[in-house]
């Protein structure tokens, strides 16, 4: 069946827009991630023009993380203050994103940059995932494993202390602000939520316990999606909600079907496999990037 | 299915005209040209209709086909008979030509040309190929064909780029040229498919119908459509250029529902 969407003025089978969005929200219930970063490039290929793929991502991202948050919520699993102070420096950050984002569009470099984007961040991202998770799985075989004490950083002690009550830490807002801000400028120029990279650095970065992870950066991502949605439309006009909303049908479905799966299996190795799907999806967009193309030209309406 | 009614259709209402035409046909030499000062035996030389005025793009909108059709008084095709050339364009829109480079092995969008006015849809087809109805004055007169087609560009003058645009538009099924020719039944009705692909723009299509006789141009009628996005794709469409920011809100809230609603209804099932 085919349908038309309206601001991306094609028409695509809506079966595929169901599958991939199934498939994606599959994949993210297992692994308890958006899904964004694997969307994203998946609408590219099937022929999306980029802008569209990266705002309806966006717009995606949302409303599969509405639910989660609300489920964290009520278990008290977040950080509402850290999350707030997140999420200032995530506003800021998408706010540069997508003025970079229509910046980059008048130059005609919107393709060639989200992929170098997507390839940087998704190449280090997977391979320290990989590196990690295949560690914890060694160390494990060899031990009980250590228990992981959250450790004092030379950066947590910059000025601007606040105590967060949650996360029982007190640091200076400033690397919770620069982590917010990074990863608003991503999800504005990629598409995505950030919650791949988010929950890493709040553990790492920010030595936050694990348990209030999940949900606040939930938080930080719904609200973050939600700014960049609107800063896209507003801009770029380039948020194709016919898109989004058949994404979602087939994305919140598989989810549940992801999650109850994503139980039976282990952390490290869940871990492991995660990782080596986002090292797989840049590698794809990498040699999207190398190999000679089709046309050595490309046709376009000239962005105002 | 569609395609078939509208030749039906077309073939009703020349019903009364082909009728006519049996009654000269006897003679088989082109009838002698009516007797001049007698208006009412004057017949046009040319009349041409389209299938529909009007294409409407809704939210299951794939592309379309409409159909050109129309008699001429005099006989078509064959040795020393009449031609008809159709041309069909849409409105022009200015459009950027990029050109891939190679940079430490990745491929960029290198130096562009910039054409003002690239119009959106291209079709041109005749009863035969262009090249042997008209000479090459008379086809560059008219602007006839896609390597006539008035495109300026700005910047680079390097005819590359012209060659690829046309290449690309051809390969999206958006320009076509002479890839079907225009058929004739009956020496005097004619019909040419017009397919619209999915991507075709929206907007007032010009369609010109010409009647060609010894390497000349001797009637034209314009007939023209327009392509409309009309339902829910237009109210979106619309509101997404009008209201950009009500539209986001839209969003962000339609997303949020649709996320809440979905997980709401598949943990009770």
């Amino acid at each position: 069946m085919q349908v038309y969407l309206p601001i991306a003025e094609m028409s695509v089978d809506a079966m595929l827009l169901l599958g991939i969005g199934f498939g994606v929200g599959w994949l993210s219930g297992l692994f308890g991630v958006g899904g964004g970063f694997l969307l994203t490039p998946l609408l590219i290929l099937v022929g999306i023009p980029a802008p569209v793929a990266v705002a309806s991502g966006a717009n995606q991202t949302l409303g599969a993380s509405v639910s989660g948050l609300i489920a964290q919520w009520r278990r008290g699993n977040v950080d509402p203050r850290m999350g707030l102070v997140l999420l200032a420096g995530g506003f800021l950050g998408s706010a540069l994103g997508v003025t970079l984002f229509a910046w980059l569009r008048r130059q005609g470099q919107v393709d060639l940059a989200v992929s170098i984007f997507y390839i940087v961040v998704l190449g280090s991202v997977g391979g320290l995932m990989v590196r990690e998770s295949v560690r914890a799985i060694l160390r494990r075989r060899r031990s009980g494993g250590p228990a992981r004490l959250h450790a004092h950083l030379w950066m947590h002690g910059l000025p601007f202390k606040l105590r967060f009550r949650k996360s029982r830490l007190y640091i200076s807002v400033i690397p919770p602000m620069v982590v917010g801000f990074g990863i608003g400028v991503l999800s504005a120029v990629m598409g995505v939520g950030g919650g791949f990279m988010l929950v890493p650095a709040m553990i790492y970065l920010l030595g936050m316990p694990t348990a209030v992870v999940i949900g606040t950066s939930l938080f930080q991502v719904v609200f973050v999606a939600a700014n960049v949605t609107l800063l896209q439309a507003v801009q770029t006009g380039s948020v194709d909600i016919v898109l989004t909303l058949l994404l979602l049908v087939g994305g919140v479905a598989g989810a549940q079907f992801g999650a109850s799966m994503g139980t039976r299996l282990r952390g490290e190795e869940t871990r492991a496999l995660l990782g080596l799907l986002v090292l797989g999806v840049a590698l794809s967009l990498l040699w999207g990037l190398v190999a000679t193309p089709e046309s050595l030209f490309a046709i376009g309406p000239i962005p105002t | 299915m569609r395609r078939w009614q509208a030749v039906l259709l077309a073939l009703g209402l020349l019903l009364p005209l082909a009728g006519g035409a049996a009654h000269a046909q006897a003679p088989l030499p082109p009838p002698p040209p009516p007797a001049p000062g007698n208006p009412a035996a004057a017949r046009p030389p040319l009349v041409a209709e389209l299938s529909h005025q009007r294409v409407d793009i809704t939210t299951g909108f794939s592309g379309t086909e409409l159909l050109v059709f129309g008699a001429t008084e005099r006989l078509l095709g064959g040795e020393g008979g009449d031609d008809v050339l159709v041309v069909v364009q849409s409105g022009a829109e200015p459009m950027i030509v990029r050109r891939k480079i190679r940079v430490l092995g990745l491929w960029f969008n290198g130096p562009s040309a910039r054409f003002r006015q690239v119009p959106g849809f291209y079709l041109m087809a005749g009863t035969r190929p262009l090249r042997d109805m008209l000479p090459p004055e008379e086809r560059e007169a008219k602007r006839l064909g896609l390597e006539h087609l008035p495109l300026q560009s700005l910047g680079i003058q390097d005819p590359d780029y012209r060659q690829a645009l046309m290449k690309l538009k051809q390969d999206a099924r958006l320009w076509h040229e002479e890839e079907e020719a225009v058929q004739i039944s009956g020496a005097r009705l004619f019909r040419a498919r017009l397919p619209l692909p999915a991507t075709t723009d929206t907007g007032d299509y010009q369609v010109q119908v010409m009647l060609v006789r010894a390497g000349r141009v001797v009637a034209r009628q314009e007939l023209g459509f327009r392509v409309e996005r009309v339902g829910a794709a237009a109210r979106i469409a619309d509101v997404a250029a009008a209201q950009p920011v009500l539209y986001g809100f839209a969003c962000i809230l339609l997303a949020a529902f649709a996320g809440w609603f979905g997980s709401v209804l598949f943990r009770r099932g």
